[in-house]
């Protein structure tokens, strides 16, 4: 669960041998669980996949190309399945149970603090229980950055390559695949003590070298009184129009939650499905008169802007961004969420 | 405590259907599981996801009075995919509901005042429920005035209760169709509902306004209330954005920073004025 459940934890430092990640892989697919990690699946680009060997698992990559999310909130998923009898009746019945465990073995810590900020809104007065019993199964461990890519932000939005956040386990890798792990949490404290002789606890204090952080941090606060004043700007008239409107930003969004709720029917039979949606699309708010409430893609782009960056901290106390750099680095027009937010950060704020 | 949602709708039954306009349909529905038919209670202007299984969820309001216990009803205009299908439902057929959802009219806080409803077309419907709570707490609130209009008289909808409530005593009714809507024995008032209102001069004091209809109407009741005096924070109204979730997750139903689904559906118009157009 999310570390604020366990505020009781002291993190404690191990040294792990190169085997570790064959003793994680093995502890947790043995018990019938899960393991994802960084698999190399083509081009050299790297996915979270589930894996059965270390042998696959990728050390050196930038991020993983879908967020953390897509295994936490699945891009589509069933929520329940219907059958239609005579009489008006229906049967109905609730998804399968996702995997008795879940490990994540090599997520950036980008994307773990992307967690947290999930498991505020599904959790938000009302426990999303599809989200919530994978949640609630699975050990998050992030391997901390080595080599930011060129367009990660982390540090400009408040975070960093070695960021705790979220992460139950943080490991700063050598290359030859032994680690130093800190166990951030309890959960994380448990899943350490199940690698047996992998591990051994730290005996110098000081973890390894870490990467430099990124891009210098921008004044969020600074940000967020300018958007405070500014639902009316020329600025977003004129960011939007570079957009095409795709969605992708959204998509590999690693803190975007928006979904949409669809029934695909096969006769009389069918299945009730969750499937990520987008801010970005026209269809996302369009009412069934016609009435468009965020009727074009300036009103759209105002809407991303303002949702992570005075929305999500008014309401929950967090930035909604944490600077993977997902967004900007697969916008196919080249919109780049850093230059804008250093744009406004750099706009007189009344 | 959070409430667990694990978006698995009640299964209802459709006691029954009216037919209210051409496109306008009232359904009764009565939980097919007893034990929810017992626990569930909502307050007025919550609502809930309908859903036909095979074609999916659509949001409306609850139009019944939570003081009418064992069924619950809803008055769902034929418009999209949803609705379509739910109008080709028959009786005894089972469809979805989740909920309730939202917040509600502040029945409580109104106690003792001067109640206006000003509702048009389909708007009717939220304030329905609230009508029927106020008919059942009827020593609970000082005079209670329904304002309602419709295009025509065609559109009017909830016509056999419109006709009990004028005959209530406790009740003062005022009802309007938009000029050229009218039929030939029409009764009631020719206007467009806020210059009506005006006609109508209500006082402002210890009066509350509870309001809905299109868009376009409750923008022209609100100005008429300033000319009347009526402070913006006397009045109420819902909105309805498109919305998936119902509980503040799927992202779409926000206007500026708030959620209609979460700190709405009702909102005081105060409160409206100072929120981004986004609805």
């Amino acid at each position: 669960m999310s570390p604020k459940a366990c505020p009781a934890h002291s993190p404690t430092l191990y040294t792990a041998g190169p085997g570790w990640l064959d003793a994680a892989i093995t502890a947790v697919v043995s018990g019938g669980g899960v393991v994802y990690a960084p698999t190399a699946i083509d081009n050299g680009t790297v996915q979270l996949a589930p894996t059965t060997s270390a042998a696959t698992v990728k050390l050196d990559y930038v991020n993983n190309r879908l967020p953390l999310k897509a295994v936490l909130f699945p891009q589509t998923e069933t929520l329940l399945s219907y059958k239609k009898s005579g009489g008006g009746g229906v049967q109905v019945a609730v998804a399968d149970p996702p995997p008795a465990e879940i490990l994540v073995l090599g997520c950036r810590p980008c994307d773990a603090a992307a967690m947290q900020l999930l498991d505020t809104v599904f959790q938000w007065d009302y426990d999303d229980v599809p989200y919530q019993r994978r949640r609630g199964n699975t050990t998050l461990v992030s391997f901390a950055c080595a080599k930011p890519g060129p367009y990660c932000f982390c540090g400009a939005v408040g975070g960093s390559p070695a960021d705790e956040r979220g992460s139950d386990v943080l490991a700063t890798l050598n290359a030859d695949g032994s680690a130093v792990l800190k166990s951030v949490t309890e959960r994380g404290g448990q899943f350490v003590q199940r690698l047996g002789a992998a591990v051994k606890p730290a005996t110098s204090p000081a973890a390894p070298q870490q990467a430099a952080p990124g891009p210098e941090p921008v004044d969020l606060e600074r940000v967020r009184a300018w958007l405070d004043n500014n639902f009316a700007s020329d600025l977003w008239g004129e960011v939007a129009l570079r957009c095409l409107g795709c969605g992708v930003c959204t998509y590999l969004c690693p803190t975007c939650h928006c979904f949409d709720i669809v029934d695909e029917a096969a006769w009389n039979h069918g299945e009730r499905r969750r499937n990520w949606d987008s801010c970005a699309f026209r269809m996302f708010t369009v009412h069934t008169s016609g009435h468009n409430p965020r009727p074009n893609q300036t009103a759209r782009w105002r809407q991303r802007v303002m949702h992570k960056f005075k929305y999500f901290p008014q309401r929950f106390g967090h930035t909604g961004c944490v600077g993977c750099g997902r967004c900007a680095e697969k916008c196919k027009a080249g919109q780049n969420l850093l230059d804008i937010l250093r744009r406004i950060s750099q706009e007189n704020a009344s | 405590m959070n409430t667990p949602v694990d978006y698995v709708p009640f299964q209802a039954r459709i006691e029954s259907i009216v037919e209210e306009t051409v496109d306008v349909k009232t359904f009764r529905l009565v939980f097919c599981d007893p034990a929810v038919a017992e626990s569930f209670s909502f307050r007025p202007g919550q609502f809930g996801l309908y859903s036909v299984f095979g074609a999916g969820e659509a949001t409306f309001c609850i139009a019944s009075s939570p003081t009418r216990k064992r069924y619950i009803e809803c008055s769902v205009n034929k418009a999209g995919r949803v609705t379509t299908e739910l109008h080709q439902c028959n009786t005894g057929d089972v469809i979805g509901f989740r909920g309730p959802y939202g917040n509600w009219f502040p029945l409580d806080e109104m106690a003792g005042k001067n109640l206006l409803f000003v509702g048009g077309g389909i708007g009717l419907a939220p304030l329905r429920s609230v009508i029927w709570n106020v008919v059942d707490w009827r020593d609970r609130f000082a005079r209670v005035t329904i304002l309602y209009g419709a295009r025509s008289v065609g559109d009017l909808v909830y016509k056999s209760e419109l006709t009990a409530w004028q005959e209530m005593d406790s009740l003062n009714t005022v009802y309007t169709v938009d000029p050229g809507g009218e039929t030939p024995g029409w009764a009631g008032k020719v206007g467009f509902v806020p210059a009506v209102l005006e006609e109508m001069k209500p006082s402002p004091a210890n009066t509350v306004v509870i309001t809905c209809g299109p868009p376009i109407m409750i923008k022209f009741v609100l100005a008429s209330l300033g000319k009347l005096g009526f402070s913006l924070d006397a009045a109420y109204t819902t909105l309805e954005n498109r919305m998936k979730c119902g509980i503040g997750k799927c992202g779409r139903c926000n206007v500026g920073p708030l959620y209609v689904c979460k700190d709405g559906p009702v909102f005081r118009c105060d409160q409206l004025r100072a929120l981004p157009q986004e609805y």
